[in-house]
């Protein structure tokens, strides 16, 4: 045999070697690890989940699965997976900041929301009233909140999703009222942001405010936080009050791309978001505090989430428009907050 | 902390004037009373505000110092990085300035010098914490070339690939880095084993360390040469490769304190086959330990239509490359032989080619010892102490000391004017002994006094080669 075909063959079973071995690695590869970057409220939905997934894709394939969780303001972790955090899933609080991955990181294609049932969003929310035990300042409705007096508590909507729930939900309060318009509007959120008396960057963070050091007399909160809190605390700490007019908040999942092909994830990671959708992680959604999409689980929680009118994001012609005209930099709140 | 302290404490003292003011105001008990009540609620919220965006305030630095950028810059490192460590791009380089001196007529007046033996920056890095990657050009002895430059994969401890340009794994002493070295240069077993190649290795540890492999394929190069000295500088000009493999165990590595701790030994080899042409000779010449050349192959002396009539590699070489280290506080002792044995032909006339195949041979034991108390090992050392003027500390101080051969096969000499090598211009043997003091008044910097004597075999019109008596002194920066 002469020396071409040695060298040949010799590099052939080297280069076969070097893949037949990456491939061996990830034939036998038995614990595979996930990260899900989520909103800051959702910690205890993604303990709950996790493991139920895990012991799922278990008995599915006899891998171990373990998925570590990444928790802050949506808007800032949105900004941490295109700095480079290298997120399998996504799971923010709000459809903007995953476009934002698609567009400014260009992680995902930007038809991202067509990939899962319910435009990728598998369970929703909606804002309501945190107050202190009694109501000692007779808070019932949007309009309360601007009253002289009134500590009002909410997350900065520059880095926080729920925030920006919280801030249109106000504004369509307040456009709803009689003679109301987008200029009312404007004005009634200006008044409410001048009782803020502290900006949070998340959820998590203005609970922790309102609850544990005791600032304000109102927190604009995701119904599961609150429900959480009360749950927490015992309902002779704080209340629920129920706003006649809120938001459909709609969280957004995504498996992102460009990462999971780099880690060789993207099977596991689809699963991951897809059992979101099944009974079981339908049903670990509510016993969270989040609505469910499947209706036999929503009804057998249905005293959890009480009726009431809720505007949609389309009612503000979608987040693309209401995230340049009212969150983006020079855009609404930034004039608003400014003056 | 401290503000958030004095805030609090400000508000509280001003709380009393604040009460007593609508005291005086009030126009009855209870009024005054819930006045002061409101005043105090009132208060006690404007601290609580005030603490909370202090309390934010710092979260988000701390956010903002976890995920920001890891910048090094220290005695020994130079380093840009990811928060979380798996990406970084660092700064290294090595620059040697040397002087070299022979003593009486071992050398002729010409070989006095100074040069920059080594003049090298080095950028490396790695990504996801798996993928490395090295270039390191050299742009000392007057000339530019890449030394190193590769890209590897660290799978698992285990499996490791690594590709491109750099040693393959074959001799020890060639396998310690540059700052490493006891002496400033390397030993003549190097000079049989290849210095840098191109080609693609795989390799691992297991066991801590205690086992490892490595297994390459590379272009090949003749004996101690890299790939930038062949005819077209990294580029492959014959039609064989080396096949270079290498184990080395140190079995009580991850012993506490065994007095076997720092025992390594291990053997290396390389093998490679061509088709041989007396254009392309692909032989190696050999220096003496003073870097003067004291042995090649016959060359070309044909004229007009008479058939090239150089010595050339025909055929296989195999290298074998036994080796050993054994390191134990301030002693370090490292001992390699190295055997190559190369197929060669040369034409004698059209119609007559003499073949043959010789073994060439080298070892060294070598010896070091840090005589103010550092710890002697492979690789890396830290001063105990630093030396700057007026201050305390004398830095580290190491004695070395090495004895050393190089033995060409006799069968080279053989035939009068037909023999593959000239002895009247090509020594047989060599046999050095050397001393040296390496003193490192900082852990980057080090200076080097060396002495060998070397006394030859053949290579002379008449008898042995003179002795050499080298003293090469260097000024080393290592960072």
């Amino acid at each position: 045999m002469d020396q071409t075909n040695w060298k040949r063959r010799l590099l052939l079973a080297m280069t076969a070697a070097v893949f037949v071995g990456g491939v061996g690695q990830a034939a036998h590869a038995k614990e595979i690890t996930l990260l899900n970057v989520s909103y800051d409220p959702t910690r205890e939905l993604y303990v709950d989940f996790n493991k139920s997934f895990a012991e799922y894709w278990k008995k599915k394939t006899g891998d171990d699965v373990k998925i570590n969780q990444s928790h802050g303001g949506s808007g800032r972790q949105a900004r941490s997976v295109i700095d480079g955090l290298a997120a399998d899933v996504v799971t923010l609080a709000l459809a903007a900041d995953v476009d934002a991955i698609a567009t400014n990181g260009k992680l995902l294609p930007l038809n991202w929301e067509e990939r899962l049932p319910d435009h990728s969003a598998p369970y929703t929310s909606t804002i309501v009233f945190l107050v202190r035990k009694g109501n000692p300042k007779h808070i019932k409705d949007w309009g309360d909140l601007v009253k002289p007096g009134i500590g009002v508590i909410t997350p900065n909507p520059k880095t926080s999703g729920g925030a920006r729930w919280n801030y249109l939900a106000a504004w369509a309060w307040a456009r709803k009222q009689p003679g109301g318009s987008d200029a009312t509007a404007r004005e009634f959120v200006k008044a409410l942001y001048k009782n803020v008396p502290v900006l949070d960057t998340g959820a998590r963070g203005s609970t922790t405010t309102f609850v544990q050091r005791g600032i304000g007399d109102v927190a604009l909160s995701w119904e599961n936080e609150a429900w959480l809190a009360q749950k927490e605390l015992g309902p002779d700490k704080v209340e629920i009050v129920i706003p006649s007019i809120s938001i459909l908040a709609e969280p957004s999942v995504a498996v992102v791309d460009k990462v999971v092909l780099r880690k060789g994830t993207r099977t596991v990671a689809e699963e991951y978001l897809k059992y979101l959708y099944t009974p079981e992680g339908q049903e670990i959604a509510a016993r969270n505090y989040y609505r469910p999409r499947n209706p036999q689980v929503a009804a057998k929680h249905q005293e959890l989430f009480p009726k009431l009118e809720l505007v949609t994001i389309k009612d503000f012609g979608g987040w693309t428009k209401a995230q340049k005209e009212h969150f983006g930099d020079g855009g609404v709140f930034d004039q608003i907050y400014a003056q | 902390m401290n503000i958030r302290r004095a805030t609090a404490l400000a508000s509280l003292a001003l709380l009393p004037f604040a009460g007593a003011a609508h005291a005086q105001d009030a126009p009855s008990q209870a009024g005054v009373n819930d006045d002061l009540r409101q005043e105090i609620e009132a208060q006690k919220q404007r601290l609580a505000v005030l603490e909370r965006k202090l309390e934010i305030q710092d979260e988000a630095a701390k956010a903002a110092a976890a995920s920001a950028p890891r910048i090094t810059a220290s005695a020994t490192r130079f380093q840009i990085g990811s928060a979380d460590g798996a990406n970084f791009i660092r700064f290294r380089g090595t620059l040697f300035a040397d002087n070299r001196a022979y003593a009486g007529d071992s050398a002729p007046e010409t070989a006095d010098t100074f040069l920059l033996r080594s003049v090298r920056p080095t950028i490396e890095g790695t990504f996801g914490g798996i993928y490395d990657f090295r270039i390191t050009p050299d742009f000392g002895s007057g000339r530019s070339i890449i030394v190193d430059a590769y890209a590897a994969a660290r799978f698992k401890p285990g499996f490791v690939v690594t590709a491109g340009k750099f040693k393959p794994s074959v001799g020890l002493e060639r396998l310690a880095s540059e700052p490493d070295l006891k002496f400033m240069e390397r030993g003549l077993p190097t000079l049989l084993v290849p210095n840098r190649d191109l080609g693609v290795q795989l390799s691992g540890d297991f066991a801590g360390g205690a086992f490892s492999y490595q297994v390459g394929y590379f272009n090949g190069v003749t004996d101690g040469q890299s790939s930038d000295n062949l005819a077209s500088p990294d580029v492959e000009s014959d039609t064989g490769g080396d096949y270079a493999a290498r184990v080395f165990l140190q079995p009580f590595i991850n012993s506490d304190n065994f007095s076997l701790r720092g025992l390594g030994f291990g053997v290396g080899a390389t093998w490679q086959d061509l088709d041989g042409a007396a254009a392309n000779p692909y032989l190696p010449s050999y220096r003496s330990q003073g870097q003067l050349s004291v042995f090649s192959y016959r060359a070309n002396t044909a004229t007009g239509t008479a058939p090239n009539n150089a010595t050339y590699s025909d055929g296989e070489r195999l290298r074998l490359a036994p080796q050993v280290y054994y390191y134990r506080g301030s002693f370090g002792f490292l001992g390699e032989y190295t055997q190559v044995k190369q197929d060669v032909s040369r034409r004698i006339s059209p119609t007559v080619l003499r073949s043959d195949t010789l073994t060439n041979s080298a070892w060294q034991g070598q010896f070091s010892w840090f005589i103010t108390g550092e710890e002697e090992a492979f690789r890396g050392f830290t001063p105990g102490s630093t030396w700057q003027p007026g201050k305390p500390g004398t830095g580290a101080w190491e004695l070395v000391a090495r004895i050393q051969e190089l033995d060409v096969d006799d069968a080279a000499f053989e035939g009068g004017a037909t023999s593959f090598a000239n002895p009247l211009t090509a020594i047989t043997k060599e046999t050095s002994y050397g001393v040296g003091v390496n003193w490192y008044p900082w852990n980057t910097v080090k200076l080097s006094l060396n002495y060998d004597k070397t006394s030859f075999e053949g290579g002379a019109a008449t008898g042995d080669r003179a002795d050499e008596q080298a003293i090469f002194s260097r000024f080393a920066i290592n960072y």
